[in-house]
């Protein structure tokens, strides 16, 4: 059996155990429904459109156009429901059958009734004066022409709307969080279990450590890439489908950008969460080792949500290139356009530089401290260890 | 064959091995004895690469253990490990495939082993949900389940009802006749005795005698004569010439010879004493063979 088959049969282990598992098939389930939930959200909130019920006490079809013209104008869909006089519009507004009535819309005195001031005042006041100027107009014989369309010229144009892709790398980045936290523990969790129940022993009389980490670290990324992208085919499908977003190129590029980013965090963070579960024996002990790195993800988690808004702060851009802080805010930063194709390249560059170091390193403290039971080992003895 | 070959690991200031030599046939049965912390573990932990030898190497069939030759090794660490969570079956089929058995292989040896270890029922269950000596089975299937070329086991026998032993006994003398080589520690010297070819004693390091039990015997240079003589009185044997008394009680005493003494000298004398019931070489037991290297070493 060949080097690489060691490691595909830990990573095989790794991926049909966990697969299994109830927490972790439990997690995925929360997360998938929490995505629907989130677009299911912004549907029914409405994004940008809202709409009022505007009665009218003595209206006619010119009044009608006037007030939905008006909405129009302000963003707001105009029902217009006609009522027979003051009384029934006060009963109306009181019922909420209707969100304003207006008397007299075209007389000497036109009155709103409301039940507090509303949005439908502005409404309701320019469609009146647009009715009376366009009266006192036709009174002096003035044909009124279509006014000319506004064509507007972009002097820095935005390329598209940013802010929904921001959304997106925002959504993207916190199951990105979620999913370094849950696989780093996953990692962890399996180190520990290995050193606590004394199989490594047994394990590594068949292998190197390097091989049973590089296995272990492979197997579950593999299962956390396999959530990821199911996350994302179900959100963009979900998004899609349910017409959320405007833009689906601009949707997909920036999945596709947080999927890339989890590869090179999950690297990361998952070395670094092999190594300090090295260092102890029990379950019990693992938070205490694990605090330091689950601080940083929790910080670049703190950021990114800063970042998200205001992509072009001090903050955010230097982050974005601090290893381990990148994966969580620089997604952010390319959704908002804020980043230019070689900040990206660097901060790849840097975090793969960080892989590479942390992969040795934590390599070594692995093999030094995975035969050393009983108690916490400290990282410099397990630095110094002999690697059998 | 498995050749020991000059062994030496020192933790510190504490060498605990200090050269320890020795080889094991095919179809050897090679039984490990030492008292606590004499480094038998450390010598077969050495062998299965799990720590690094200052000096020496441990080699089959004339090449060093690699990590290649180690697969082709059962292996029971004295450790006991397994993975709690993980059903039986899956457990020793991921062994054997670690060992280099192909899904097909693994397949069937698991059945076979759980058959014939009594662990049958026991295939779908969690590891953890087993009592202590079905564990223990488990993890002597663990070892055999590859079908190794070689078997080095620490404290097989620890932890096994009487059953459990004979059953690995007859696994381990199934195997050895099979041409496997295998060492195994114990401090059950009558097992070692009874199932062993070859023995080894290990004491401060070092190998202090080793070869098969009846060489053992005859390298102990002296013979031992029983006399039971129930009417003589105490001390009746010490001024027989060439004589040591080894231990008296009620008239059943046990004597080492010199190699010039003359038996007949001391069945003479005893005769003397009163009507002798029992005059017989004695066999030192294993037990009193490791007693008397492990003291003399």
């Amino acid at each position: 059996m060949s080097t690489l088959g060691q490691v595909r049969l830990v990573a095989g282990r790794e991926i049909s155990t966990r697969a299994r598992d109830k927490g972790f098939i439990l997690s995925s389930l929360v997360i998938v429904l929490l995505v629907v939930g989130v677009m299911i959200f912004q549907l029914v909130s409405g994004g940008t459109t809202s709409s009022t019920t505007i009665g009218v006490v003595g209206g006619n079809p010119s009044v009608t156009t006037a007030l939905q013209q008006s909405g129009e104008a302000a963003g707001t869909e105009v029902t217009v429901t006609d009522l027979d006089d003051e009384a029934a519009a006060r009963q109306a507004v009181e019922d909420g059958d209707v969100d304003a009535a207006v008397l007299d819309p075209t007389g000497d005195s036109p009155t709103l009734v409301v039940e507090a001031s509303s949005d439908d005042d502005g409404i309701v006041r320019s469609a009146v004066s647009a009715l009376s100027v366009a009266a006192q107009l036709a009174e002096q014989g003035v044909e009124l022409q279509p006014a000319p369309q506004l064509t507007t010229t972009e002097l820095d144009p935005a390329d598209d709307d940013r802010g929904p892709a921001v959304v997106v790398a925002l959504l993207g980045v916190v199951v990105l969080y979620g999913l370094l936290i849950l696989f780093g523990q996953f990692v962890a969790q399996g180190v520990v279990e290995e050193k606590s129940s004394r199989v490594v022993e047994l394990l590594l009389s068949t292998m190197k450590p390097w091989q049973l980490l590089a296995g272990k670290i492979l197997g579950l990324g593999v299962l956390g890439l396999v959530q990821l992208v199911l996350i994302a085919v179900v959100g963009v499908t979900g998004a899609l489908a349910l017409d959320v977003v405007s833009v689906p190129g601009q949707l997909i590029g920036t999945v596709l950008t947080v999927i890339a980013w989890f590869l090179v965090g999950y690297a990361f963070y998952a070395s670094v969460f092999a190594a300090a579960a090295s260092l102890v024996s029990r379950q019990e002990d693992l938070g205490s080792v694990l605090t330091p790195t689950t601080l940083l993800l929790v910080v670049g988690f703190i950021v990114s949500l800063q970042a998200a808004q205001d992509p072009g702060s001090t903050l955010a851009t230097v982050t974005s290139f601090v290893p381990g802080l990148s994966p969580l805010v620089m997604p952010v930063r390319m959704a908002a356009g804020e980043a230019a194709w070689w900040e990206v390249a660097v901060s790849v560059a840097i975090m793969l530089a960080a892989i590479a170091l942390v992969v040795r390193i934590g390599g070594r403290v692995y093999a030094g401290a995975l035969l050393r039971t009983g108690g916490r080992t400290k990282l410099r003895e397990a630095l110094k260890a002999e690697r059998a | 064959m498995l050749e020991f070959d000059g062994l030496v690991k020192s933790y510190g200031d504490n060498q605990v091995l200090q050269g320890v030599s020795f080889s094991v046939a095919p179809g050897q049965m090679f039984g490990f004895c030492g008292s606590n912390g004499a480094g038998k573990t450390t010598t077969m932990r050495i062998a299965m690469g799990l720590a690094r030898a200052d000096a020496g190497q441990v080699r089959w069939q004339g090449r060093p253990l690699d990590d290649a030759s180690r697969r082709l090794i059962g292996y029971m660490p004295e450790e006991r490990g397994l993975y709690p969570k993980m059903k039986v079956a899956e457990q020793l089929t991921y062994f054997a495939r670690l060992h280099g058995a192909s899904s097909a292989e693994a397949t069937r040896a698991v059945d076979e082993w759980t058959e014939r270890l009594g662990l049958s029922a026991k295939r779908g269950e969690r590891v953890e949900k087993l009592s202590l000596g079905n564990q223990q089975r488990v993890q002597l299937a663990a070892a055999l389940v590859s079908g190794p070329e070689v078997l080095i086991l620490d404290e097989p026998f620890s932890g096994l009802d009487p059953v459990g032993v004979d059953s690995l006994a007859d696994a381990l003398l199934e195997r050895c006749r099979a041409g496997v080589p295998v060492v195994f520690s114990s401090h059950q010297l009558d097992l070692v005795e009874r199932l062993c070819d070859a023995v080894g004693i290990l004491a401060r390091g070092r190998i202090v005698a080793s070869g098969t039990v009846a060489e053992l015997r005859a390298r102990e240079g002296g013979r031992q004569l029983r006399v039971v003589v129930p009417a003589a009185p105490a001390g009746w044997a010490g001024g027989v010439p060439g004589v040591r008394v080894v231990s008296e009680q009620r008239g059943d005493t046990v004597l080492d010879l010199a190699p010039d003494a003359d038996d007949q000298v001391v069945l003479a004398a005893a005769l003397r004493t009163g009507p002798v019931t029992h005059f017989a070489r004695r066999e030192p037991s294993l037990v009193e063979l490791f007693r008397e290297a492990v003291s003399a070493a």
